[in-house]
């Protein structure tokens, strides 16, 4: 966290004061309380829940918060696939999530399709909005979907911006 | 009914006797499929038919299972058989009274896509007419709300039907989202 302990006289602020900076800060509290929104439409949703559910525990790591209105959580997770009819709705539900904010695309059909190459379906959504970590797998393991969680607090705690910040400065 | 009236019904089902009787006019081919009875019809009779096996006392189908459609184009089998009529549009029937199933099929030309609508018989039909629409363009005559079900209303073209391509008419790489209501 690059933390450094001031002080060295035997003064009562003695290794009581500690000094960072403001965005190792943030980011360490953003890291540990990613509030998802999932996306669930297929198989990779059963994943989710049970990601979520006692067993597997998303809790461990500080993102057990789901929330189902975009506008409270800071964590988009993509699972299943998303036709054509489907994409302005989560084009829509991506735009009300409030900044900073990441985007998980969980599985194969969310990143690319997956085994549904037909005239419906969207090959991949990162086409149409930005996303920081992809998942595989038909559907992903829940371990799969903490690493991906894993994956994004490391990218927050590295003070790397959001994929979808990179784009509107590129 | 007595025993011996049952030995003879047996080659034949009730509602095939009864469609004989009562409609035989419309009857253009009948099969039977692993117990179920399949009976094609003219498109002209077809609603009179459906409605027939609905409301007939004995034979009671109130329960419409199904409604879609099939397209022969590419089975050149089928198509002799019915005057090359393209498309087939089936109903499957199921009586809880006779605890028996029933398919309806009727052959829809390609040049006259129009076909009375059941859903004065079977409200149900209401939304599977729609999907029927919708996946091959039939046009079901009567029907309170014709319109698409499950691709966008600005989709162009009927993906079920043989001739369009599996990985669409780039709808996908020309998906524009102001175009979208959303």
């Amino acid at each position: 966290m690059g933390l450094d302990f001031v002080g060295q006289g035997a003064g009562e602020t003695d290794g009581n004061i500690i000094t960072t900076t403001i965005d190792k800060v943030v980011n360490w509290g953003r890291k540990n309380s990613l509030w998802p929104m999932p996306f669930g439409t297929a198989c990779c949703a059963i994943e989710m829940m049970a990601t979520l559910a006692s067993k597997f525990d998303l809790s461990r790591f500080g993102s057990e918060a789901i929330r189902f209105s975009p506008r409270q959580s800071d964590l988009l997770i993509v699972s299943g696939r998303i036709s054509i009819k489907m994409m302005p709705v989560l084009k829509r539900i991506y735009d009300q999530m409030p900044d900073p904010k990441w985007v998980i695309s969980m599985g194969a059909c969310a990143s690319c399709g997956g085994v549904f190459d037909t005239y419906t379906l969207i090959q991949g959504v990162d086409q149409f909005i930005p996303v920081d970590v992809y998942i595989p797998g038909c559907p992903p393991r829940p371990e799969d979907l903490i690493d991906g969680v894993l994956q994004v607090q490391q990218k927050i705690a590295s003070g790397a911006s959001p994929k979808g910040v990179e784009a509107v400065y590129e | 009914m007595s025993e011996e009236n049952q030995v003879e019904e047996q080659p034949k089902p009730l509602i095939l006797q009864k469609l004989e009787a009562n409609h035989a006019d419309a009857l253009l081919a009948h099969d039977e499929t692993r117990g179920t009875v399949v009976v094609v019809v003219r498109k002209e009779q077809a609603y009179a038919v459906l409605e027939y096996l609905k409301t007939d006392p004995e034979l009671a189908y109130t329960f419409l299972v199904d409604v879609t459609a099939v397209d022969n184009s590419q089975m050149e089998s089928e198509l002799m058989q019915f005057d090359y009529a393209r498309f087939m549009v089936v109903y499957q029937l199921y009586s809880y009274q006779g605890q028996c199933r029933a398919r309806v099929k009727v052959p829809v030309h390609e040049s006259d896509l129009n076909i009375p609508s059941v859903t004065s018989l079977w409200q149900g039909a209401n939304w599977l007419e729609r999907e029927t629409y919708d996946m091959f363009g039939i046009n079901f005559e009567g029907h309170p709300d014709l319109r698409r079900i499950l691709m966008p209303d600005d989709f162009e073209g009927h993906p079920l039907r043989k001739d369009y391509p599996l990985r669409g008419r780039g709808e996908r790489e020309r998906f524009n989202f102001d175009k979208q209501n959303v």
